[in-house]
């Protein structure tokens, strides 16, 4: 027996207690978005705030601008760096500068604007394009906000999302999802069906499928090469949030009490069971954020939970502990080296995962 | 609230919905409930056919879309965009104190009453506070003549505001609250001229959280008054011995599947076997909630009841399946 004294047993470390910022910002956090350079984050607030910081210097004070009068709804990096796009329940879709000063791109009255999404453009050839949904409309606007056109969709749209391109814009809604070319000059969209009420949208990063989450707890989805329906079933509640990790081999998805992780490769998902990470103590995953470049993801938890998951080994991270209210939003910079936090009860964080 | 022993009912925002056909005054009755000095805040969901102005401050335009679930239950319909309504004001519930949400005249309360049983997340978010139904006392008997919509809409309904009373005699004024009883004999009627009710008669009711059902006279017809056409009754039933909740759940749950797209509403308060709580039950068509919402009081009697608000009613097979649920 040795008489050396041990260290006292340690409690399960935290990285945000260490390599985080935290703030508590007052309002239900929607979203949370960095800009195109990575330099920029924002989190968007239920009291139609965004409050802006840059991640280097996230122990300074935080900004606010005033965004939209009510609740923002949603929001996303414009495609240009320092700038943000934002939609709110005030009817207005506006674009807000790094310096907390917004700028109505489009009004719609009475109705809301409850998804914003852009694509930078790829290369020189292609253009930037912005686009909000307000009801069963889409509506696409060129850099500068002019709009382009409209797009109209059978009943309300409740996901758009840009293929990793540009090219193709998906819409979900009742009773399936629109595919949509930007540039075709005639628009002929691929409907996509499968009956029942389709609650969000996401598509493979090589074009390869497009993903539904459903009202019913399950994920539907086409494989666009031949039109081969894919069912994703068995979850206790609704997948609110999923993304694709880079290279399009895994779709992680919340809504399970672990993060559900679908393969995409092998024949999968057909016939195939999911992965399931940091699960086991029967909290409901509300957010995933797949790593930009590693096959790596994030999850945050109903009870406030935030951990870092290595899809490939299972090895769990934990980054932010329980307690803080239910995540609501969960976003990565550029880089896959900060990871921003927000939940319903208004906390905020910043957690740096760089080389030190 | 009515009852202040329901459980975390204080967390959830209460949800009225106002239904009623067009021109029975629906809208100035939420013009009234709106501008009338309560001091509480309301966010107002209108329907894009909305007949007046309506002075709010929180106001979203709604599209009524209405949608299937593939739950395998063909009459459950769900109003998706008060799911995404919902889910939204939640974003901001600092700023107001309950939702209205008025209907199109021609609307069909069932789907907009299943959204709360169906979504967890209006669920877990807002409780059904109460269906309050505006009916033209002028009108109301040709409207019932004619068409399905105007019946269930009193028959959904938890308050019925018998409007424009002016325009009818005491005696037709009579005759239409007689045809509404023998469709809904539960739900609360205020006669009213320009939709001037109380606005504690409206609001704040509790009505959906069934505790007022204890509160209520069972009926005492005799088993053959049951009838057989497409009109919509109503009925309940009182049982003296505490409830086998194994019986009772395979004869409600049978009951539902078999003639839920019949049975509008369906509401009880039941006393089970060796529990001191009350168990509350309540279905629209197939789709069923309960929950145990506190206890019995002291010195109260522990009877069970049940109420059917529906077509084809039959009496005497209700009574005889509900009597079967009883504790040996």
């Amino acid at each position: 027996m040795s008489g050396a004294s041990l260290s006292p047993p340690k409690g399960p470390a935290f990285l945000v207690e260490t390599r985080g910022v935290m703030r508590g910002l007052g309002a239900f956090v929607v979203a949370a978005a960095f800009d195109r350079s990575g330099d920029l984050a924002a989190f968007a607030l239920g009291d139609g705030t965004l409050r802006l910081v840059e991640p280097a210097a996230a122990s300074g004070a935080w900004r606010s601008a005033e965004a939209h009068d009510g609740a923002v709804l949603s929001l996303c990096p414009d495609h240009a760096p320092g700038r943000f796009l934002t939609g709110g329940d005030d009817g207005q879709f506006r674009r807000v500068r790094a310096d907390g000063v917004a700028a109505t791109l489009d009004k719609f009255g009475m109705k809301w604007v409850e998804h914003v999404a852009c694509h930078a453009g790829a290369g020189g050839a292609d253009k930037p394009v912005l686009a909000c949904s307000v009801g069963k409309r889409v509506h696409l606007y060129d850099a500068e906000g002019a709009k382009l056109k409209t797009l109209e969709h059978p009943s309300t749209v409740t996901g758009l999302v840009f293929d990793a391109k540009g090219k193709r814009v998906a819409a979900s809604h009742y009773n399936g999802a629109t595919l949509w070319f930007v540039a075709a000059k005639t628009d002929s969209p691929r409907r996509l069906e499968w009956k029942g009420s389709h609650t969000g949208v996401a598509i493979h990063p090589a074009g390869d499928a497009v993903v539904t989450a459903m009202q019913e707890n399950a994920l539907h989805g086409w494989r666009l090469a031949d039109g081969q329906h894919m069912r994703m079933s068995g979850y206790p509640s609704k997948t609110e949030s999923m993304a694709f990790t880079r290279g399009g081999k895994w779709l992680a998805t919340s809504g399970a009490d672990a993060m559900v992780v679908w393969p995409f490769f092998g024949g999968g998902p057909m016939g195939k069971a999911p992965t399931e990470l940091a699960g086991g103590d029967g909290v409901v995953c509300t957010r995933v954020a797949a790593h930009p470049q590693q096959e790596m993801v994030a999850g945050g938890f109903q009870d406030g939970l935030v951990v870092l998951a290595e899809i490939g080994s299972s090895r769990i991270l934990p980054v932010v502990p329980p307690g803080n209210g239910p995540v609501t939003a969960l976003a990565w910079d550029r880089t896959g080296t900060v990871l921003a936090v927000g939940t319903e009860t208004g906390y905020a964080a910043l957690i740096d995962f760089a080389k030190r | 609230m009515a009852d202040p022993t329901a459980p975390a009912a204080g967390a959830q925002i209460p949800v009225t919905v106002l239904t009623g056909y067009l021109g029975a005054g629906k809208t100035t009755l939420l013009n009234r409930i709106l501008t009338e000095n309560h001091g509480r805040k309301y966010a107002v969901v209108i329907n894009e056919f909305g007949e007046l102005g309506v002075d709010n401050d929180l106001v979203v335009d709604s599209d009524e879309e209405v949608f299937e679930m593939n739950n395998g239950c063909i009459c459950c319909t769900v109003r998706g965009d008060l799911i995404r309504i919902v889910g939204g004001l939640m974003k901001r519930r600092d700023k107001f104190d309950g939702i209205i949400i008025e209907t199109t005249g021609l609307a069909n309360p069932a789907p907009v009453a299943q959204t709360f049983f169906v979504d967890d997340g209006v669920k877990a978010k807002t409780r059904l506070d109460a269906i309050v139904t505006v009916v033209d006392a002028k009108h109301l008997p040709a409207r019932l003549d004619d068409s399905h919509e105007a019946q269930d809409q009193i028959a959904f309904a938890d308050v019925i505001v018998l409007n424009k009373t002016d325009l009818v005699t005491p005696e037709e004024l009579d005759e239409v609250e007689r045809r509404i009883r023998t469709i809904n004999r539960f739900a609360t009627i205020h006669r009213t001229q320009r939709a001037a009710v109380p606005i504690d008669q409206v609001l704040d009711r509790g009505a959906f959280d069934l505790s007022r059902i204890l509160a209520m006279q069972p009926d005492f017809l005799t088993d053959d008054e049951h009838e057989h056409n497409d009109d919509v009754g109503s009925m309940s039933f009182e049982v003296e011995r505490p409830i086998d909740p194994e019986k009772f759940n395979a004869w409600i749950g049978g009951l539902l599947a078999d003639k839920g797209q019949d049975l509008l509403r369906t509401k009880g308060i039941l006393a089970y076997a060796n529990d001191n709580r009350r168990f509350a039950f309540q279905a629209v068509h197939m789709i069923a909630d309960g929950d145990f919402i506190g206890p019995w009081k002291e010195g109260e009697e522990r009877r069970s009841k049940i109420v059917f608000i529906g077509r084809n009613l039959n009496r005497p097979q209700l009574r005889r399946g509900f009597e079967a649920c009883q504790a040996d």
